[in-house]
């Protein structure tokens, strides 16, 4: 069987074992709801509860099989009782929830903050996962020291497009730019607001921490209806028809410089370089990243983007002349 | 029969058992198991048991009688398989329900997860309104379930791990205190067999799986994880490189590095003192400013940045 196969089969037979318990707590609950809270279609839970008439204990007689009975609409599950509490957390759910909680807990003047301590406190000692008050699972964002983060958050919560002033790494230029706010969004331990710049006419990614400052307009902001965060869950998202920058990188930086950056295609050459395929949006964003990799990048393409790095390179090199 | 049917019978039997049920018991009683082959069935019990394994679902394999001449037996104890009671408060549960749907990446998981711990809650605040920010804390990476396991229940784990700069990955044993994120990677805190002593290790460093070995441990009283970071995740960093900004950057040390040692640099410029991690990173950070940041000292910082630029120009 694919690993595929198995996943897909394992992601089904959690929820399953997640769906008797469920049932069994809410008798009578209509076959609708119970697919609106496990966020499937009706006919995939359908199919579920179909499968489990032919389940149960040894011997499988008609006291031994599961009961399970949805002709009314109405869902009840009964002679599954050792199935009546869910199995505990899988080690990716509870990490799941202690990062999340985490990330929560870094952001300003979140009113949730004490109840998310308080269950996270619960979690950890329910689990057995706390040593003398120390969490085995310590997940960390870093402090905005500005007060941009409250700024978008206001606007985000308000629909209000921001004026921000922002240094631009790829064009080694400040300027100042009309956004409307989609979403805040941490990756690698950083703050990125994602919007609409007015500026350029396009779907832009800001770091935080490079606003030099932020302020809340009155003018309302658009969100484009289709707008999915989820899009976002690399750091660097890859816009259509973006050109596509090529070099090798040597065995020592090869390793981590693939965790970092959104490496569109490798491949492992002859003598352990590795040859990498990266979007970019600018060719001077693409130069500061092999400048900054020195002699473990050769072979770079194409001729904008190595142009890029000279040029990058002698400006840089007046200062240390 | 179906596969899943077949799992699920096998779940139900072994958790209900009283006592644990050999191979043959199972052939000959759990549905979707008989076979008059041997082989077969071994290969398909096999397979389900890595497979229920990888779900987290606490097979457990018992020798029935100490002398050992009983085949072992398979049980599924209930104290390991149910989710103990927890008394969460509905504010508590509406906070961890916002906490999940702002990982991203395994919000299937985090999703599971406040459902097992929210179970007989009857409020209706599944539809809460929709978090204008989310967090990637890279949880989906896969080794992150192992080891978090091997820290709560501190079984010592082996592994083959390749530092930065380390052509060949070699093996280790630790016994894990801790795991941490920071900056957007995961790192592993313990005990280090071959050092003794207390090391981090950066998850995604470690090659190929981590096998669980026998034995037990305990995390020492006081034991604090962010003692033990180093750079560039931890507060050790042991290089303080003087930079200079750009009269149009004098905001961004101001706002970033309040506190930091500065002094007026010429013509409007602003001199910082800066922790670095290594010449690498501080380099890196350099360059992305351009022209408008110099690295001032130390000198070996200069002559690093320097043979960068001649290496790129040299192309």
């Amino acid at each position: 069987m694919s690993r595929q196969t198995s996943d897909r089969l394992a992601r089904r037979l959690t929820r399953i074992l997640l769906l008797i318990p469920y049932a069994i707590k809410h008798p009578g609950i209509s076959v609708d709801e119970l697919s609106t809270r496990f966020g499937i279609k009706r006919d995939d839970l359908v199919e579920d509860l179909n499968l489990l008439f032919m389940c149960g204990l040894p011997g499988y007689g008609p006291g031994d099989l599961i009961d399970v009975d949805f002709d009314s609409g109405h869902v009840y599950v009964r002679m599954a009782d050792y199935f009546a509490t869910p199995l505990r957390l899988t080690p990716v759910e509870a990490l799941a929830l202690y990062a999340g909680g985490a990330a929560m807990a870094s952001m300003p003047e979140m009113d949730e903050a004490d109840a998310l301590r308080r269950a996270l406190a619960k979690l950890a000692t329910a689990l057995g996962t706390t040593d003398e008050g120390a969490s085995i699972v310590d997940v960390r964002f870093e402090a905005d020291p500005s007060d941009h983060l409250k700024t978008i958050q206001d606007a985000l919560a308000t629909h209000k497009r921001l004026r921000i002033e922002y240094f631009s790494a790829s064009s080694g230029e400040q300027s100042t730019r009309e956004i409307d706010p989609w979403t805040l969004y941490a990756a690698l331990g950083r703050w990125y607001l994602i919007g609409f710049d007015h500026r350029s006419g396009e779907e832009r990614m800001f770091r935080v921490d490079r606003i030099k400052s932020a302020e809340m307009l009155d003018a309302d902001a658009e969100i484009p209806a289709d707008f999915d965060p989820n899009a976002y869950s690399a750091a660097f998202r890859e816009r259509p028809g973006q050109p596509t920058a090529t070099f090798e990188i040597s065995p020592r930086a090869g390793r981590w410089f693939e965790e970092y950056y959104p490496v569109r295609a490798g491949q492992t050459l002859a003598d352990g370089w590795r040859s990498i395929e990266l979007a970019y949006s600018k060719p001077q964003w693409v130069a500061a990243l092999v400048l900054s990799l020195g002699d473990d990048v050769r072979a770079v393409a194409p001729g904008e983007v190595a142009a890029a790095v000279t040029e990058l390179a002698t400006e840089i090199a007046a200062l240390y002349a | 029969m179906r596969r899943i049917e077949r799992l699920i019978n096998l779940i139900a039997a072994l958790l209900e058992t009283e006592q644990p049920m050999t191979a043959d018991d199972i052939r000959r009683r759990i549905q979707g198991y008989e076979t008059d082959n041997h082989e077969l069935f071994r290969r398909t019990f096999e397979r389900d048991k890595a497979d229920l394994k990888a779900m987290g679902i606490p097979l457990e394999l018992r020798h029935l009688d100490v002398f050992g001449d009983a085949a072992p037996g398979y049980i599924i104890p209930k104290t390991s398989y149910y989710l103990p009671e927890i008394d969460f408060q509905p504010d508590e549960v509406a906070a961890l329900r916002i906490a999940a749907t702002a990982v991203l990446g395994v919000e299937e998981q985090a999703g599971s997860g406040v459902m097992k711990l929210s179970m007989g809650a009857i409020d209706d605040t599944s539809s809460g309104a929709r978090l204008a920010w989310n967090a990637d804390v890279a949880a989906s990476q896969p080794l992150l379930g192992p080891l978090y396991s091997a820290v709560a229940d501190r079984v010592p784990v082996t592994f083959d791990y390749q530092p930065a700069g380390i052509d060949k990955p070699a093996g280790r044993r630790v016994e894990p205190y801790a795991l941490v994120h920071r900056k957007g990677h995961w790192y592993l805190v313990g005990r280090d067999d071959r050092s003794d002593e207390t090391r981090t290790f950066k998850v995604a460093r470690i090659t190929g799986g981590v096998k669980r070995t026998d034995g037990t441990y305990e995390i020492p009283a006081g034991f604090s994880a962010e003692e033990h970071l180093v750079a560039p995740v931890g507060a050790g960093e042991d290089l303080i490189a003087r930079v200079r900004f750009d009269p149009s950057l004098r905001w961004w040390p101001e706002q970033n590095l309040a506190g930091a040692a500065a002094s007026e640099g010429p013509d409007g410029s602003y001199d910082v003192e800066m922790p670095a991690a290594s010449l690498d990173a501080l380099t890196a950070f350099a360059v992305w400013w351009g022209s408008k940041v110099e690295v001032l000292e130390p000198p070996e910082a200069r002559e690093h940045m320097k043979a960068r630029l001649a290496h790129a120009l040299d192309r």
